[in-house]
């Protein structure tokens, strides 16, 4: 048996051994009317995951793929970046402004403007997106210029020798 | 198998085969599946640790023993289990970014084992999903969207989540080993080195579809949607392209990481207080300057910790003492600078006053090992009762504390008197004491 199927085993019997365990515990620690809430939260994950994010997934990677030719690469990746940070952010604050919303068992819980708060957060990403984009695009043109000059440069050369 | 099945059937594998070609990125390969899939692991694994620590500080088997110093201990502790709980967001998204093609494999199972793997890590996927969102609602206090009590299925799900890990990493040791080096998994040229030509085929590869019926890739409805999508040879960029697009993800995970976490983690860190944008709790906020979970009111405590009859009555075996509020006070008075530290993350340092712990102890010729009962006067809460072991009873710097920040204690933070210990969560430090018991 080579070393890595050893580790194999070791690792599929020790994760078959804590499942065993999570049954066990699931049993002991969890009231089995708590079981069907967690199972559709099981399976809501699942189905939000392949067949919601999912296709959100593919679309984006499709129009990013047609957009490609047309925009210089760079910037598709700051852009594309900066849409992900944000959608990240988004999705672990917006719990927060709801919840905020409807109210919290007292006032040191959730004690800021989280929605403003987004608000400047999408200003400030934002502004660093669109300083690194012109950034990119000064970049491009830069050696841009400077290809050209050098090609220039070689062929007065080539016609002076 | 007759020949309409069978012709669905590759219509079926062709379709996937499709989707998958079109979902090929230089940001999905083996490669980022396991640099992403180290960190996710290493972040689950601490977060597993820590939580492991948090549960038994609050449920401990009989023979455990817990490290009283440093002072900060569990504010570290379980500061990094909520950070890392909030980084595994955009870690496990990225992850699952990597490998979203398999998501089309065909056929959707080829044997048993195959099945297996598949379902190990459906259950990891689903499992790690739900512990995470519900780690992080936790935080908010938002428990009316989960039907089921968050403790146990938190603490069971962390089985679940680490048992389907180590099934996956097991199953996928080969690829890992193999990507595992950068020097490995790129050729010399900077190209990925391929272990198999599926996703990444050529679209309109002849297959059994096309063998059979003479159908190319690019006929039909869906068969012009993918060729539109594929028209251009954006799906094998340069090696120069795709190392910067392979750049560029990780840039946009690690960023995404990096604001989470400073964005949030001044709840439990100092260091990060003036950024703390997002976080559910913000320091200096609260009565006195300090955040609260359960208030008086809603621990109906009101009258009872407020009556001018209000005494703390300590028991050992037959001996008996009862101090009021004016004789705690006449009893030496210790100061301790200690950090509140919540199960929910956040903490904050604050100065406490009272008689030490183990002076009260004394009044009752309780043993120095003693355990310690601990009641409150609230009734409807399982942390209405809480237990000190000997470690924390004997401690210097466990008081029961009457003043807060220089001032009596805030009917919201325990008057007229609560535990406050070292290295501890903030629910066992029990707040509107009724009766101290010793047990051993």
């Amino acid at each position: 048996m080579t070393a890595v199927r050893r580790w194999q085993v070791g690792l599929i019997s020790g994760g078959a051994a804590l499942l065993a365990v999570s049954a066990v515990l699931l049993s002991t620690e969890v009231a089995p009317d708590n079981y069907l809430g967690i199972g559709v939260w099981m399976l809501g994950a699942l189905v939000i995951h392949d067949g919601i994010a999912a296709v959100a997934v593919f679309a984006a990677s499709v129009l990013l793929r047609r957009a490609q030719p047309r925009i210089p690469l760079a910037v598709i990746l700051v852009v594309q970046g900066a849409l992900v940070v944000a959608a990240i952010v988004t999705a672990i604050v917006l719990p927060a402004i709801v919840k905020k919303s409807i109210g919290t068992a007292n006032a040191s819980i959730l004690p800021l403007d989280y929605l403003a708060n987004l608000g400047l957060f999408y200003a400030g990403l934002a502004v660093v997106t669109a300083l690194a984009v012109g950034l990119c695009l000064l970049l491009r043109r830069r050696l841009g210029r400077a290809l050209d000059r050098d090609v220039a440069e070689l062929g007065v050369g080539a016609h002076g020798d | 198998m007759s020949l309409g099945l069978s012709h669905a059937r590759w219509r079926v594998q062709r379709l996937m085969h499709q989707l998958r070609h079109s979902l090929a990125a230089p940001s999905r390969n083996p490669r980022m599946a396991v640099v992403i899939g180290r960190l996710l692991g290493a972040a689950f694994l601490l977060c597993f640790a820590t939580g492991l620590y948090s549960h038994f500080l609050q449920d401990p088997l009989p023979w455990m023993v817990f490290p009283v110093r440093p002072i900060w201990l569990y504010q570290v502790s379980q500061g990094i289990h909520i950070t890392a709980g909030i980084a595994c967001f955009p870690l496990i998204f990225a992850k699952l970014y990597t490998v979203f093609p398999e998501l089309f494999q065909t056929p959707a199972v080829r044997s048993f084992a195959h099945f297996l793997e598949r379902a190990s890590i459906a259950l990891f996927v689903a499992s790690s999903l739900v512990q995470i969102t519900i780690g992080l609602l936790n935080t908010y206090q938002f428990y009316s969207l989960f039907p089921f009590s968050f403790r146990s299925t938190h603490y069971v799900l962390s089985f679940v989540v680490i048992g389907s890990l180590a099934i996956h990493i097991g199953v996928k040791l080969t690829t890992i080993t193999r990507y595992w080096r950068k020097r490995d998994a790129f050729a010399p040229d900077g190209t990925l080195v391929e272990h198999r030509d599926d996703p990444d085929a050529e679209f309109d590869v002849p297959d059994e579809l096309r063998r059979l019926t003479g159908r190319p890739q690019a006929a039909g409805v869906t068969g012009r949607i993918f060729a539109w999508i594929d028209r251009d040879p954006s799906s094998s960029p340069s090696v120069a392209a795709a190392r910067s697009s392979r750049r560029g993800f990780l840039a946009a995970v690690g960023v995404a990481g990096a604001a989470l976490v400073v964005f949030t983690a001044g709840q439990s860190f100092r260091l990060f207080d003036a950024t703390n944008l997002f976080g559910p709790r913000k320091n200096g906020i609260g009565p006195q300057g300090l955040p609260v979970n359960r208030t008086a009111r809603a621990a109906d405590v009101l009258d009872s910790a407020t009556s001018a009859d209000w005494m703390l009555t300590i028991v050992h075996g037959s001996t008996e003492r009862s101090l009021d509020y004016a004789q705690l006070r006449a009893l030496p008075q210790f100061d301790a600078v200690l950090p509140i530290a919540c199960v929910e993350g956040w903490s904050q340092y604050a100065n406490w006053r009272g008689p030490r712990l183990k002076d009260l102890m004394a009044l009752v010729d309780a043993p120095v090992d003693a355990d310690v009962r601990v009641v409150s006067l609230q009734t409807n809460s399982r942390y209405g009762v809480s237990h000190i072991q000997p470690e924390f009873v004997k401690d210097d710097l466990t008081l029961v504390a009457l003043e807060l920040n220089g001032e009596v204690l805030d009917i919201d933070h325990g008057y007229p008197a609560r535990i406050i210990a070292p290295a501890r969560p903030g629910v066992l430090q029990t707040k509107w004491l009724s009766r101290l018991e010793v047990l051993s």
